[in-house]
């Protein structure tokens, strides 16, 4: 079983492999990438049929660890835990992976610096593989970090740009607002229990003081917050699709973003300990949902609605595992995984034909892009909840969830956040895909066929000419997702207890409901942008609802709130305080320094003036003396005479007085 | 057995005197000999650490009586907290005598004093005998005060003078607490290990404390001490700024270590929330300001304030984490500090500015620097699996444990995790990516012998990020004797 | 005949002294200053040879004196007459306000 190691260890290869190479032979050897993925795919298929047929949640089927640190007597390590949970996290992250890096090879094909490309990518494969298999907390947040950095290296893969430069700042700096809240966390769990293990902190949350529970649970989940864009710290995922986009399909919709999802499932026992933390996991979780489902409606670029809508679904797990259905929640990020990584590899290809991310300048494409559509079609109904296709099972599991916990409210807001959701995705649909083509490029496509690409390095990659469908390196992982996409849903039951669950398959009441929902605005988007073959009228919509819109469209003024109240004076802080250092800090230094000059200047001159002034003083006076006297002596022989004679007549007088 | 401590502490001395003396009409040879020395020092610290034992305290000690009037001892040994540190120096001294491979003004001079410091930097680490280690610890000024006031930028003199003043400033009341212990009938010795045992009162040990943390803080330098820092950055020579990030700031954190909290375990307890107070004022402090400097000298210089005070909260926490945190801060910083501040001069060498407005999208022209410059900026913010990270974190997380200091710190010390990342990455944003800026255009990217420089520190980043052991293997015993010794008092 | 007494040649020997002091103190030329020292040894030694005769009538004491007193002050004359030629020489000049080179 050692062979568990390996899987997140081929990607690290991979990646260390390809790092120090010049550009030239990196831009060539980007199999690597492939191959190191595909190895872990392998491997994972191998550990997952080892778990089968799965059970209790940390059960483990595999463990081994290495100390990477002893501090104090406590052994630090990156240790490996395999068990249902993990081996489930492998299949879906090593599939996504795979399907992308193959993907790439095309999408990707003309970029200058391809083979960083791969080499990021692997390294973030590596560090997903790495997190999902940690036994303690301590490895699972280092590799959290280090998904961080490469978020950040993809986003700001076209960083000559100014957008993507400031996207993948956003990016790193946002989650790692959160990651504060985590590392936090992380020492007041060490400080309760010694240790980072998953066994030793999970095994004793519940004997913990409830304060302490709630205060790590709360920490984690700000953590998980900002890695899965939770609202408040959502901001940052719309403005990552400046990245390629098969990365965001593996990082911002497949796996990275679910990490949060997976630390508060793995972290589940102090959320249970606490209790209040499950149900502010709950609240953020369903607030994340409607929001991020309103904010996808009045989105225009296509990776944009398809950004809100992943922290729509992102919210759908917290709003799961807040609810006590940490089983549903794991399922959804399963399905979600699946499906918007397939549209967003589906929106590449569309992004790649028409050279525009604009959906007001597409339409139309499903008569040229019969396989961009169907599997799209597959993605975008499993996103709707539409059964068969997986969203539908996951989302029905989750609405059960809530129903069962007596959560009317958040199961309200649930609903509404399906409606919301199968409204946008309507509205992308017919936009799309329906209708009159809008633009050249969207008419003259034609299918199936293989087009060479100019120009690169502009927009998102290289362009095709036309709207057509793209080769095979691009079709059959999009043919393969869609197929898991339709297929997996059935699994639901199972699913349950591959992880130590009772499965059972949906409950009428809550299935024909939510169907029922994901109908309606399936209908409502047909209605408002399917109906009439012509454009529609978006400002005439802006109109009708004028104020809710214009807040919308200003993304709920989160990121001007950022703006206005943490980052312009956060600016102005440090620059006042550079300023204060230079004049105050440093100036009391100097000021120090010309005090002390003075008081020398001083004391030199008290030296100068009173203690030598005595002693130059009795030399100048007799200097003074003598010049005053040099003048008697003018060397004129008649002068002397006078002073004789003068002297003489004094002498004289004063004998004459005298003698009187 | 080879007095090897000696041996590595003065064959520098050997080497500068060497230097100095070297016919004016060859001025290629002072810097081959300064390599040659520094290399060969580098390989007897290498030695050393191959013969350390990790359980074994003090060890290649060397003892023997230097003024017998006045006790004082000629002692040296070293343990699992010094040795790091002198490897430390041992490792930079190479680097910064190749990163100086140019100077060409006085060069006999100038490679003289650069192994007269190293003279200086390893007997701080070694000397545990106190007059020992003041001499050692002054005789680091003259040469740093001559390579700033000589070879530096052009307000080098102010500089210099700041620097040189300030730190006496410091020594002097760190002079004052040597004579105290030393004229206190409990203390009676220069011996720092006996001195250790000498349970001294407690009200004594807190003025004592006050004159020692003068002299440690100004050289680390916390605030509001910090100021001669960014000057003698911005106008040393790189391989000063190299030495004086990585190892010079070390000698005050490595004072409160060796000598603060074993020989006043006391008033290291009594003064601790003071000391972390300073400590995450200036983590705060130092990255804020860092996060508004143009100079990208001075952007590191802040950050090292920065940095430090991590180290300092590390102490404070006087929890096996937070000291073993600080110690893997001193050589995780001593090492990504020395590679941003290479790189800064390198880049400086082609481009003749640093002021970050001016130099932008490095990447497309010079790859290889570029790349550097950023893998050392996300070392130095602390990115798990690079050396920053076990550090910061270990010192948080001991910091929290620790009962003399509050949560408060600990959070806004967190805090400082985040704005570390913000100032570094908003420095690569603009200095690493974006368009190419004039002064960019058409500079070469890095030389053999440069990268070669770099790629050790490179290797010690990533090594010691992934395998913290690969450090605190020998720290981690020191410090529990440490706090077993301190626990006992 | 009109009594001469000691108090006509002191009288004279005053004038004489007195014009003499003038001399010494007011010409400019080295000459004339001698010459005037000279007036004012002779107005001295009328008045030794005077007073002599009319208080010491017997004894010669008085006009030994002067006969002493003309020859040193011949000899003096002579000599100042030598340094003041000799100075000519130097500076072409007699007159005693350039002769100021002992000046202070």
């Amino acid at each position: 079983m050692a062979y568990v190691a390996l899987i997140p260890l081929l990607p690290a290869l991979a990646f260390a492999v390809l790092a120090p190479l010049s550009r030239a032979v990196r831009n060539r050897m980007r199999w690597v990438g492939v191959a190191g993925v595909a190895g872990s795919l392998a491997l994972s298929f191998a550990a997952f049929a080892a778990v089968w047929p799965g059970g209790d949640e940390g059960e483990a089927t595999y463990r081994a660890s290495a100390s990477i640190a002893s501090v104090g007597g406590v052994d630090l390590a990156l240790g490996i835990l395999l068990d249902p949970v993990s081996a489930v996290m492998l299949i879906v992250i090593t599939v996504v992976a795979v399907c992308v890096q193959v993907y790439s090879l095309d999408y990707m094909r003309h970029e200058e610096r391809i083979g960083w490309y791969y080499a990021v990518l692997s390294l973030f494969t590596a560090a997903m593989l790495a997190l999902v298999l940690a036994d303690n907390f301590l490895m699972l947040y280092m590799s959290w970090e280090v998904m961080g950095l490469c978020s950040y290296l993809l986003i700001g893969f076209w960083h000559e740009r100014e957008e993507p430069r400031k996207a993948s700042q956003k990016a790193f700096l946002t989650t790692r607002v959160g990651d504060v809240g985590f590392a936090i966390g992380l020492a007041v769990m060490y400080a309760t229990t010694g240790s980072f293990a998953f066994d030793v902190v999970l095994g004793s949350a519940a004997g913990w003081a409830p304060g302490v529970a709630t205060a790590v649970a709360l920490l984690l989940l700000f953590g998980a917050m900002g890695k899965s864009a939770q609202v408040p710290l959502h901001v940052w995922l719309p403005d990552a699709m400046a990245g390629p986009t098969p990365a965001s399909a593996l990082i911002h919709a497949a796996t990275m973003v679910a990490a949060g999802v997976y630390l508060v499932a793995r972290a589940l026992p102090i959320f249970e300990a606490s209790g209040i933390a499950l149900t502010v996991t709950m609240v953020i979780g369903a607030t994340t949902a409607l929001v991020g489902g309103l904010l996808a409606l009045v989105q225009f670029d296509l990776k944009k609605v398809l950004a809100y809508s992943t922290i729509s679904q992102l919210g759908y797990m917290f709003v799961a595992i807040g609810a006590g259905g940490a089983v549903a929640g794991m399922f959804h990020l399963v399905t979600h995984a699946f499906f918007k990584s397939l549209l967003f590899l589906g929106a590449g290809v569309i992004i790649h034909a028409l050279h525009t991310q604009d959906m007001r300048e597409m339409g139309g494409l499903g008569r040229r892009m019969p396989w961009t559509a169907a599997t799209f079609g597959a993605g975008a109904l499993a996103l709707a909840g539409i059964a068969p296709f997986s969203g539908f099972w996951s989302k029905d599991e989750i609405l059960y969830a809530v129903w069962k916990g007596h959560h009317y409210v958040v199961f309200a807001l649930a609903l509404a956040a399906a409606f919301v959701t199968a409204f946008y995705v309507a509205r992308l649909w017919f936009r799309v895909f329906m209708g009159a083509p809008r633009t050249l490029a969207a008419f003259a496509g034609h299918a199936d066929t293989d087009h060479g690409d100019e120009d690169h390095g502009g927009h998102d990659g290289g362009h095709d000419e036309s709207a057509a469908d793209r080769r095979g390196e691009t079709r059959w992982p999009m043919v393969l997702l869609g197929v898991i996409t339709a297929g997996i849903g059935f699994s639901a039951p199972f699913f349950s207890e591959f992880l130590g669950h009772a499965g059972h398959w949906p409950d009428p009441m809550i299935a024909s409901v939510s169907m029922g929902v994901a109908l309606a605005g399936l209908g409502a988007g047909w209605w408002v942008y399917g109906r009439r073959a012509g454009a529609v009228d978006t400002e005439a919509i802006k109109a009708r609802f004028r104020p809710a819109y214009s807040a919308l469209d200003a993304k709920i003024y989160f990121d001007a709130a950022y703006e206005r109240l943490a980052i312009r004076p956060f600016i102005r802080v440090t620059e006042s305080l550079a300023v204060f250092d230079r004049i105050v800090v440093d100036g009391v230094v100097n000021g120090a320094a010309v005090l002390w000059r003075t008081a020398t200047d001083l004391s030199w001159g008290f030296d100068r003036r009173v203690i030598d002034g005595v002693v130059n003083g009795t030399a100048r006076l007799s200097r003074s003396a003598g010049v005053a006297l040099r003048r008697l002596q003018s060397g004129r022989v008649q002068t002397y005479q006078r002073y004789v004679l003068g002297a003489l007549v004094l002498l004289m007088l004063l004998i004459v007085v005298k003698g009187a | 057995m080879l007095p090897l401590l000696t041996m590595i502490v003065f064959l520098p001395l050997l080497g500068a005197v060497v230097t100095a003396l070297l016919p004016k009409s060859r001025p290629d040879l002072p810097r081959q000999v300064a390599l040659g020395v520094t290399l060969a020092d580098l390989a007897l610290v290498a030695i050393l650490v191959a013969r350390f034992d990790v359980s074994g305290g003090f060890q290649f000690m060397e003892r023997a009586s230097w003024v017998p009037e006045a006790g004082i001892q000629y002692l040296m040994a070293v343990d699992g907290i010094s040795l790091p540190l002198l490897f430390l120096s041992a490792l930079l001294m190479p680097i910064a005598v190749i990163a100086s491979w140019k100077i060409d003004d006085r060069p006999a001079f100038y490679f003289a004093m650069l192994q007269l410091l190293a003279v200086g930097m390893n007997g701080v680490f070694v000397a545990l005998d106190f007059v020992l280690f003041y001499v050692f610890w002054e005789l680091v000024l003259v040469p740093m005060y001559f390579m700033i006031a000589l070879w530096g930028g052009p307000r080098r003199e102010y500089a210099a003078i700041k620097f040189f003043l300030y730190t006496l400033f410091g020594s002097v009341f760190m002079l004052v607490g040597i004579l105290a212990l030393y004229l206190h009938p409990a203390g009676g010795t220069f011996d720092m290990i006996a001195l250790a045992d000498s349970g001294l009162p407690a009200g004594f040990q807190w003025w004592v404390f006050a004159a020692f943390f003068l002299g440690f803080a100004v050289k680390v330098p916390v605030f509001p001490f910090h100021t001669w820092l960014p000057d003698a950055h911005v106008e040393a020579p790189t391989a000063g700024s190299v030495l004086l990030a990585g190892i010079l700031l070390k000698m005050g954190t490595y004072g409160f270590v060796r000598v603060s909290l074993p020989i006043l375990p006391e008033a290291s307890a009594s003064w601790a929330p003071f000391v972390a107070l300073l400590g995450v004022i200036s983590i705060v402090y130092g990255a804020a300001v860092a996060f508004a400097q143009t100079d990208l000298k001075k952007l590191v210089a802040y950050s090292s304030v920065s940095h430090m005070g991590f180290v300092m909260l590390g102490i404070a926490a006087g929890t096996a984490e937070g000291l073993n945190g600080a110690v893997a801060i001193m050589f995780a910083h001593g090492v990504i500090t020395g590679m941003l501040f290479l790189l800064v001069g390198m880049v400086y060498e082609r481009t003749r500015t640093r002021t970050i407005a001016e130099v932008s999208g490095l990447s497309k022209q010079a790859p290889v620097a570029a790349g550097m410059l950023a893998f050392a900026s996300f070392a130095s913010l602390g990115l798990p699996g690079l050396a920053g990270f076990p550090g910061e974190f270990l010192s948080l997380v001991g910091a929290w444990r620790s009962e003399l200091i509050a949560p408060g710190y600990v959070i806004v010390a967190a805090i400082g995790v985040l704005l570390a990342a913000a100032y570094m990455l908003w420095m690569v944003q603009r200095v690493v990516l974006g368009t190419q800026s004039g002064t960019v255009e058409g500079i070469t990217d890095l030389t053999r012998v440069e990268i070669a420089i770099l790629v050790p520190l490179v290797v010690i980043t990533i090594g010691m990020g992934v395998y913290w052991s690969s450090l605190l293997r020998y720290v981690d015993p020191a410090v529990g004797a440490l706090l077993a010794s301190m626990g006992a008092m | 005949m009109i009594e001469v007494g000691p108090a006509a040649f002191m009288g004279l020997a005053a004038v004489l002294f007195t014009l003499g002091l003038y001399g010494a103190v007011a010409r400019k030329s080295a000459v004339m200053v001698l010459m005037s020292l000279e007036l004012m040894a002779v107005s001295v030694n009328l008045n030794v040879v005077a007073l002599s005769r009319f208080v010491t009538p017997t004894e010669m004491t008085g006009q030994v004196f002067a006969i002493f007193t003309m020859v040193v002050s011949a000899a003096e004359i002579g000599l100042g007459l030598a340094l003041v030629l000799a100075i000519y020489r130097q500076t072409r000049s007699i007159e005693l306000t350039t002769m100021d080179s002992l000046k202070g």
